[in-house]
């Protein structure tokens, strides 16, 4: 299973992502999920979410995680951004992309990783309100 | 008389901001479990205690059981609940 992490201030530069995908004639399926910050939280109205990692733990944790997908489903490849720093409302904080020979396994292994994500990997957030 | 190691442990997050610390150097008895290295946390900066229950543990980089006694070198992270995404 092909794997890429990143974890950057940078912005996710989806277009990029995609002239960037690699599909092989094993690959039936791709699934993509953004996570995008939302403008409210509650009653509060969010400017922008601040985000920090620690981040040789959260990459150690994200390639734990990803060993785990690759006994589970048979997943060809997965890539994946976070953001840390200042995310602006309406804009994505996570990028997420799983290949694998049928969509059943590509939709279950992106649910679980992201699942497992925000149980194990040490990344937090704080509001900047409006 | 018991034999001392030393640790360093650091506070990410919230548990950094609110001790106003990043990371410290701490001598701790030998053989100190994760459990009892958290009581010794909590007594130390009790602006910690109200996040008893929740805060979470790293050794290095993995979640390690409560009673795994620390070794001396070990880097100990404190930290709030995670919330990627």
């Amino acid at each position: 299973m092909r794997r890429q992490v990143t974890i950057t201030k940078k912005k996710i530069d989806e277009q990029r992502c995609t002239e960037e995908r690699e599909l092989d004639t094993r690959s039936g399926a791709v699934v993509c999920f953004l996570g995008i910050v939302r403008g409210t939280e509650g009653d509060e109205r969010i400017k922008s979410l601040e985000y920090e990692a620690f981040e040789k733990m959260a990459y150690h944790q994200f390639n734990l995680i990803l060993d785990q997908v690759q006994t589970q489903w048979p997943v060809r490849s997965v890539r994946l951004i976070h953001r840390i720093g200042i995310v602006e409302a309406g804009q994505p904080s996570l990028w997420i992309e799983v290949t694998a020979p049928h969509r059943k396994e590509a939709f279950e292994a992106s649910e679980w990783l992201i699942d497992e994500m925000k149980r194990k990997v040490p990344i937090w957030k704080k509001p900047i309100l409006k | 008389m018991s034999q001392t190691i030393s640790i360093q442990v650091l506070f990410h997050s919230y548990c950094r901001e609110i001790t106003g610390i990043d990371s410290t150097v701490m001598e701790i008895e030998d053989g100190l479990t994760i459990k009892e290295l958290t009581e010794l946390i909590m007594k130390t900066y009790p602006v910690l205690s109200p996040m008893k229950r929740s805060m979470l543990t790293a050794v290095g980089l993995d979640y390690l059981p409560k009673d795994y006694r620390l070794k001396d070198g070990d880097e100990v992270s404190f930290f709030p609940p995670v919330q990627g995404g």
